[in-house]
């Protein structure tokens, strides 16, 4: 739609001289044009600036106050700031969530990587569908469910354990979310088991519109299974990759809900992260200047993160 | 000359690079969020009336969906003393309550009464009314007054302990420990009368592959034993009442909470605690207490008659035993705080139906049975009633005479709005999991807590 309204007037320039009655009446269309693409955008733009600009803007702006969120706030100049990078508790937290981008992001495309190909070598046959099925499951489970779940599944008790013992691997039970060197890790599979099915069907998509002409060809070329996928499925499934690495890689940045179910930021502040940090900040200790704080360093962080991807994306 | 897109683009971006700023200059500068304050409330002429019977009203009461039932039930008991007031009861869940309340507070739709966790900053932007008037009209200020200590403020809202009365409630929430009658028998011991008792059962239980004590890091209740211990260690209330209430310079970085803290992380060091002490919830462990595991469990309460129900007649509850006998006990309570709106559209009904919660006998026995709360009002007030040897029992014997000798004492848990959830809880699962020494736990609490009250 933009290349269109950028075109025409070019064409419409040379094709009529300057100051005629056909010029005229032509940029009187051609503002039209433009005008009525802030009409026809006016509606999302209204929305998007009521529920997201707006609160953007607002939290930039206690960011800069000490403010319980009911009475009389006071300038707080950048000291909210200063407090994100010198309180162990709020730094923690953003490092804790840099870990997660392995469970969340880095595991799940390449599993779900492995499997959409996989997937696509069963095409056609039952067993395919099933898999799909079962590997997007997690994806219609609400997070607050899995996170139950999960929290009964990694009990002293629980599947995990009977699973390890069961193998003849009772050495290794552990109370997988009490403990300080497996809570995170732990945290972090439950990710793991909901965004890998996500990635999956995503890529899944993504291969079936490669034209399967290029796998003829290659095949032909002599060239072998390692040589297609990294030849021709790779490079297609870019813009695939893309997508999926951004939505996984804010889903670990902005985390709480698993978190929140599951351990509530312990044992410690062993599997704390920025979402649950502001949630306790805003909420539970009403300093809604810090938690605004936080939340704006947290959204530089995902677009700092999150743009050289975007852009990568884009080159062709 | 520029296209009409260009030019469009152009004016955008114009419009974003000169006008952006200039809005977020003129939003951060120009209006600071937040009022200056509410409504002072209960400063009206009618403000502790008793006269509340002249004309037909309904009030509403927002609860804790725990307790609607038992509130339910003190409105069938008030309304047929006070024919003309009609008490509505709602309810949500507690911990979304809590996150809600100063927002329902400040809005426009406003309940006569709603329950509080803490008062929290509800005193200091001025959301509630002072009870001194009613106190004043209703006696309460001749009953037993260390009841009230912990819903007392300053008007700044900066300092708890005295000042103004802000709250009340139908009973007292009290901490403890539960004890499993039969493994108590299998060691051949009585219940604990002082620490050293104590120690030796949970060593003896050990011994015996009995597990020693039932405790969890998320249920605070490995944070309820550290104040206990503390105040046996220092055979006083007044470091930690201090502490609690916020008074200037108080301090909890002191030999005693040190002392404490060494005694937790040497028990779960020996193996006194599960494996999962920093992951279990409060119902698991008590459902784990009821279903015969733990000789001890540390809690409060609010557990006692579901775990009456769950065996009736095993299980007993005691205070956390003293340093040594007849030493200073730790009688950690705090109200099911009730508190009166300053929007409140009918503040003296409200207070009437308060008054009516503290003293009316049925609506106490109601607070024991249905809420386990341990009433307090007058110190001649009906008595209420539980089964011999039953665990209810014991909270009522204990908080009797806690109340009785003015000795009730806040939570540590209480003492700033989230001290609890971003120090108590982790400091106390890192203390347990050898991550802290006593001495950094006892200092990083008390940095935090300065560095809360700070925020103010």
């Amino acid at each position: 739609m933009t290349s269109s309204v950028t075109r025409e007037p070019s064409i419409v320039a040379s094709a009529a001289a300057p100051g005629t009655p056909a010029r005229r009446r032509r940029t009187r269309r051609r503002r039209l044009t433009g005008w009525s693409v802030l009409l026809w955008v006016a509606p999302a733009l209204a929305v998007y600036g009521a529920f997201v600009l707006y609160p953007l803007v607002e939290t930039f702006e206690y960011s800069f106050y000490n403010w319980d969120g009911i009475g009389a706030s006071s300038w707080a100049g950048f000291s909210n700031y200063a407090r994100v990078f010198t309180q162990p508790a709020l730094y923690t937290s953003i490092v804790n969530s840099f870990v997660l981008i392995i469970f969340f992001s880095l595991i799940p495309v390449c599993l779900g990587l492995l499997s959409a190909v996989l997937i696509r070598e069963i095409r056609g046959q039952r067993a395919g569908g099933l898999v799909r099925t079962l590997l997007f499951l997690p994806q219609v489970i609400p997070l607050a469910g899995a996170g139950i779940a999960w929290t009964w599944m990694y009990s002293p008790n629980g599947v995990v354990n009977q699973l390890l013992g069961a193998v003849g691997l009772g050495a290794e039970q552990h109370a997988w979310l009490a403990d300080f060197s497996t809570a995170l890790p732990a945290v972090g599979i439950i990710g793991t088991w909901v965004t890998t099915g996500f990635c999956t069907v995503l890529l899944l998509v993504g291969i079936a519109k490669i034209d399967p002409s290029l796998y003829e060809a290659a095949r032909i070329d002599g060239a072998g299974r390692w040589r297609e996928f990294v030849a021709i499925t790779l490079p297609d499934l870019r813009r695939e990759l893309v997508v999926c690495v951004t939505v996984t890689v804010i889903a670990a940045l902005a985390s709480f809900d698993v978190v929140y179910i599951a351990t509530q930021g312990g044992p410690g502040y062993q599997t704390m992260v920025p979402g649950l940090e502001i949630y306790q900040l805003t909420f539970l200790q009403q300093t809604v200047g810090q938690a605004s704080a936080l939340a704006v360093v947290l959204v530089i962080l995902v677009l700092v993160l999150i743009l050289p991807i975007q852009r990568l994306g884009r080159q062709r | 000359m520029l296209s009409t897109p260009r030019r469009l683009r152009r004016s955008i971006t114009l419009a974003l690079g000169a006008g952006l700023p200039i809005a977020l200059a003129t939003v951060l500068t120009a209006c600071a969020p937040g009022s200056s304050g509410g409504s002072s409330g209960g400063s009206s002429s009618s403000a502790g009336t008793t006269n509340v019977n002249s004309k037909a009203v309904t009030i509403t009461v927002e609860e804790a969906s725990i307790d609607v039932p038992l509130f339910q039930k003190f409105a069938s008991l008030f309304h047929a003393k006070y024919p003309k007031i009609t008490v509505k009861v709602i309810g949500q869940d507690f911990n979304t309550l809590q996150l809600n309340v100063p927002r329902i507070l400040a809005g426009s739709n406003v309940p006569d009464i709603i329950r509080l966790g803490a008062l929290g900053n509800t005193v200091a932007d001025k959301l509630v009314i002072s009870l001194n008037p009613y106190a004043a009209s209703y006696g309460w200020n001749s009953w037993p007054q260390s009841q009230f200590e912990s819903t007392r403020s300053n008007a700044a809202g900066t300092e708890r302990g005295s000042g103004a009365l802000y709250g009340v409630g139908p009973g007292f929430g009290l901490t403890g420990l539960y004890y499993n009658k039969s493994l108590l028998a299998k060691i051949g011991e009585k219940p604990p009368a002082t620490l050293s008792q104590l120690s030796a059962d949970l060593a003896k239980a050990k011994s015996k592959g009995i597990l020693p004590m039932v405790i969890s890091g998320p249920a605070q209740t490995l944070a309820f034993a550290v104040q206990n211990l503390q105040v046996d260690y220092a055979n006083s209330v007044t470091p930690v009442q201090n502490w609690n209430y916020d008074k200037p310079g108080a301090s909890i970085d002191i030999p005693s909470f040190v002392q404490a803290a060494k005694t937790l992380q040497t028990w779960a060091k020996d193996g006194y605690f599960e494996s999962d002490v920093n992951s279990i919830q409060e119902s698991n462990a008590v459902a784990e207490f009821d279903s015969g595991t733990g000789l001890f469990y540390v809690s409060g309460n609010w557990d006692a008659p579901a775990i009456d129900k769950a065996g009736p007649g095993k299980f007993a509850f005691i205070g956390f035993p003293p340093a040594k006998a007849g030493g200073v006990t730790d009688a950690m309570s705090a109200s099911d705080l009730q508190v009166i709106p300053a929007k409140a559209a009918n503040p003296a009904q409200a207070a009437a139906f308060l008054n009516f919660i503290q003293t009316d006998p049925a609506a106490r026995q109601a607070s024991l049975d249905m809420g386990g709360y341990a009433p307090g009002g007058p110190s001649n007030a009906a008595a209420v009633t539980a089964p011999a040897g039953s665990a209810v029992a014991g909270t009522v014997a204990f908080f009797n005479q806690a109340l009785a000798s003015n000795e009730l004492t806040e939570f540590m848990v209480n003492a700033t709005n989230s001290i609890s959830a971003t120090a108590l809880v982790p400091e106390t699962e890192e203390l347990v999991s050898g991550k802290v020494t006593p001495d950094q736990f006892a200092s990083t609490i008390q940095s935090d807590y300065k560095s809360e009250l700070a925020t103010r």
